[in-house]
C-alpha cells in the first residue's frame, strides 16, 4: 500500500477543520497509512496516554507493560513501593527487556547480553564489567529510559512529550464524570483479574467515538440485548439522557435515562450509601438517573456502566468496564478490557458485576461482538477507493443549546442521542492532527 | 492499592500459633519462576536439623541456607540484593 504524500494529508485534515463544526468528517481517517502516521506523531506523541490501574501492580515488583505511540513501556512498583515507567528497552543494543505482559520480578535481566537493571530503572549490573569494560562504563548513564506519570484516582497515564500539561488540567474537568467509574465507594475502584486482551481489524477512533455516547447504535445494533431482556431500556424512550463534553480537551460522556428506573439500580443498597461519602451531591444527583455512563477520555481510554441481567428478565447487575484502543497500523488496533469492581463491595457483588461484563463487553461478550461485526466492516469500507473521497454527517443535535442548569461541568446538552460530543471530539482531534511542534 | 511493604526491617504483626502452617507435609519442592530466573525451593533435612534448599536448575547452581542466615536475610534492606546483582550479574 504506497502513502499519500503528506500534503494530501494537510488538506484532509484543513478540510475536517473546516467541515466539524458544520457537521460532516471524512470517512478516510478511518483507514489511512498517512494518517495512521501522523496520529502516532502529533497525538500519541503529545496526549497522556493511560498505561495501567494502580491495582494491577499492587505490589513491590508488580509491572505491566503498555504502549505509548508504538513505544513499549513497563510500569512498575518499586521495592520501596512508588510507581516507576521505563520504556521496554535494554540501553546496551536495545532488546526488549520484559517479553511477559505482567509479572513481579524486582530486577529485570537482559536475555541478550545479562545486563541486569533494578524494576525502577537503574542499571545495576553488567557483565564482564572488569574484564571487557574495564570498569570504566558510567552505569548511571545507562539506566532504562524514564517515561513522566501522573496519577488520577488510580489510573496511571504516561506521556513522552515534556512539555504536557499537567493531567489535572488535560482532564480539564473531566475527573467529574470520570468519578462515576473511579470512586464507586470507599476505596475507590480496582481491577478485577487481568485484562482480555486481543488484535482488531478496527480503527482506534470508531470505537473512542462510540464510546463518548453513542446511544444511537444501542437498540440497534444490541437489539438482542433489549429483545431477550437483558438491557433495562427500550426503544421507546432510549433517546432520554444527556451528553456532555469538555470543550477543547476530545472528552465526553452520554449518560443514557431510563425513566421510572429506581435511582442507582443495579448496584448493592449499601454501596449506594457508601457513594455518597465519596461522589459530591452534584455528582449523586446526575449519577442516580443514569442507567448507562458511556465515555471516553481523549484519546483512547473509554468507560462503560450499565446494569446488565444475568439471566434475561431478572433485574441487572451493574458493571464497570474500563478499555483502552491501540493504534497499531491504519484501520488496525490492539485492545484492553478491563473489569473495575467497587473495592468495597462484597465478593459476591464482585462476582456478579464480573459475570455481567462478561456476558456483555470482553472478547466474547453479546455487546462487544455486535459492535466489532459494524466497527470491522465499516473500517474496511473507509478504506476502499471510492468511500475515502466521501464525508459522513455530523448534523445530529447541531443547533440544540447546551443546558444552563446541568449539575456536572462542560457543554451539556439533552437528549443521550446527538452527535454534539463527536463533533467535540473530532475538533480536538483535528487541532492535535494541524499543530505543528 | 495497599500500602506499600516497607523494606528492611519490618516487623509484621505476630501470627498467633493457630496461623502458623502446621504438618508435615510441606517440605516442597516450590517453584518460584519469573521471565527472568526460575528457582526450586524446598527443606532438607539433615541429621540434627534443617535447611531451606535453593537450587537454580537453569544455572545448575545451589545452596543452603540454615535459620540464621535467613533470619539475617528476613531484615535487610532490598538494595542488598541489588548489591549481590551488581557483584554477579550471573554471566
Ligand atoms: S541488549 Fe541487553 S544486554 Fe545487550
Ligand atoms: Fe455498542
Amino acid at each position: 500500500m504506497s502513502s499519500p504524500p503528506a500534503g494530501d494529508v494537510q488538506r484532509l485534515l484543513e478540510t475536517m477543520q473546516v467541515g466539524v463544526p458544520e457537521g460532516r468528517v471524512p470517512a478516510r481517517i478511518f483507514n489511512d497509512q498517512a494518517v495512521y502516521e501522523r496520529e502516532r506523531e502529533r497525538v500519541f506523541g503529545r496526549v497522556w496516554c493511560f498505561l495501567a490501574h494502580e491495582s494491577e501492580v499492587p505490589k513491590p515488583g508488580d509491572y505491566v507493560t503498555r504502549y505509548i505511540a508504538d513505544n513499549n513501556v513497563i510500569v512498575a512498583r518499586t521495592e520501596r513501593g512508588d510507581l516507576k515507567a521505563s520504556l521496554n528497552m535494554c540501553r546496551h543494543r536495545g532488546n526488549m527487556m520484559c517479553k511477559s505482559e505482567m509479572g513481579n520480578s524486582s530486577h529485570f535481566r537482559c536475555s541478550y547480553h545479562g545486563w541486569v537493571y533494578k524494576n525502577s530503572g537503574e542499571l545495576i549490573g553488567v557483565p564482564y564489567f572488569k574484564e571487557g569494560y574495564e570498569s570504566k562504563l558510567d552505569r548511571k548513564q545507562w539506566g532504562l529510559v524514564p517515561v513522566r506519570t501522573e496519577t488520577y484516582a488510580g489510573l496511571v497515564f504516561g506521556t513522552l512529550d515534556p512539555d504536557a500539561e499537567p493531567l489535572e488540567e488535560y482532564l480539564g474537568g473531566f475527573q467529574f464524570y470520570l468519578d462515576i467509574y473511579l470512586k464507586q465507594g470507599p476505596g475507590g475502584s480496582v481491577v478485577h483479574g487481568p485484562p482480555d486482551h486481543w488484535v482488531a481489524e478496527t480503527d482506534w477512533k470508531i470505537c473512542v467515538e462510540n464510546f463518548s455516547g453513542d446511544g444511537y447504535h444501542t437498540p440497534v445494533a444490541h437489539q438482542f440485548g433489549f429483545h431477550l431482556g437483558y438491557f433495562p431500556s427500550s426503544g421507546a424512550t432510549h433517546s432520554q439522557g444527556w451528553a456532555a463534553h469538555i470543550p477543547g480537551k476530545g472528552h465526553g460522556i452520554g449518560l443514557g435515562h431510563t425513566p421510572g428506573m429506581p435511582p442507582f439500580a443495579g448496584y448493592p443498597p449499601e454501596l449506594v450509601a457508601q457513594m455518597g461519602e465519596t461522589l459530591s451531591p452534584a455528582q449523586m444527583e446526575v449519577f442516580s438517573k443514569t442507567r448507562t455512563a458511556v465515555g471516553s477520555v481523549f484519546p483512547n481510554l473509554s468507560f462503560l456502566i450499565q446494569p446488565f441481567s444475568l439471566v434475561p428478565g431478572e433485574p441487572g447487575v451493574r458493571f464497570c468496564t474500563m478499555r483502552l484502543y491501540h493504534p497499531t497500523g491504519p484501520g488496525r488496533m490492539e485492545m484492553w478490557s478491563w473489569c473495575l469492581v467497587p473495592a468495597a463491595a462484597s465478593d459476591e457483588y464482585k462476582e456478579a458485576a464480573y459475570k455481567a461484563y462478561t456476558l456483555a463487553f470482553g472478547q466474547a461478550g453479546m455487546f462487544e461482538q455486535d459492535d466489532f461485526e459494524n466497527w470491522t466492516r465499516l473500517t474496511r469500507v473507509a478504506g476502499s477507493s471510492v468511500a475515502k473521497h466521501l464525508e459522513f454527517p455530523y448534523v445530529m443535535g447541531i443547533e440544540r443549546e447546551p443546558l444552563s442548569d446541568f449539575p456536572g461541568p462542560g457543554h451539556v446538552v439533552s437528549p443521550y442521542v446527538t452527535d454534539t460530543n463527536f463533533r467535540g471530539l473530532w475538533g480536538t482531534y483535528t487541532d492535535y492532527m494541524l499543530k505543528e511542534s | 492499592m495497599e500500602p506499600p511493604a516497607t523494606p528492611g526491617a519490618s516487623r509484621p504483626p505476630t501470627p498467633s500459633a493457630a496461623e502458623v502452617p502446621q504438618g508435615t507435609d510441606n517440605d516442597g519442592p516450590i517453584v518460584v519462576a519469573n521471565e527472568f530466573a526460575d528457582v526450586v525451593v524446598r527443606k532438607a533435612h539433615t541429621r540434627n536439623g534443617v535447611r531451606l534448599e535453593i537450587w537454580s536448575p537453569r544455572r545448575g547452581t545451589v545452596i543452603h541456607l540454615d535459620a540464621v542466615a535467613l533470619d539475617c536475610l528476613s531484615y535487610q534492606e532490598p538494595e542488598l540484593i541489588t548489591e549481590l546483582l551488581a557483584r554477579t550479574p550471573g554471566a
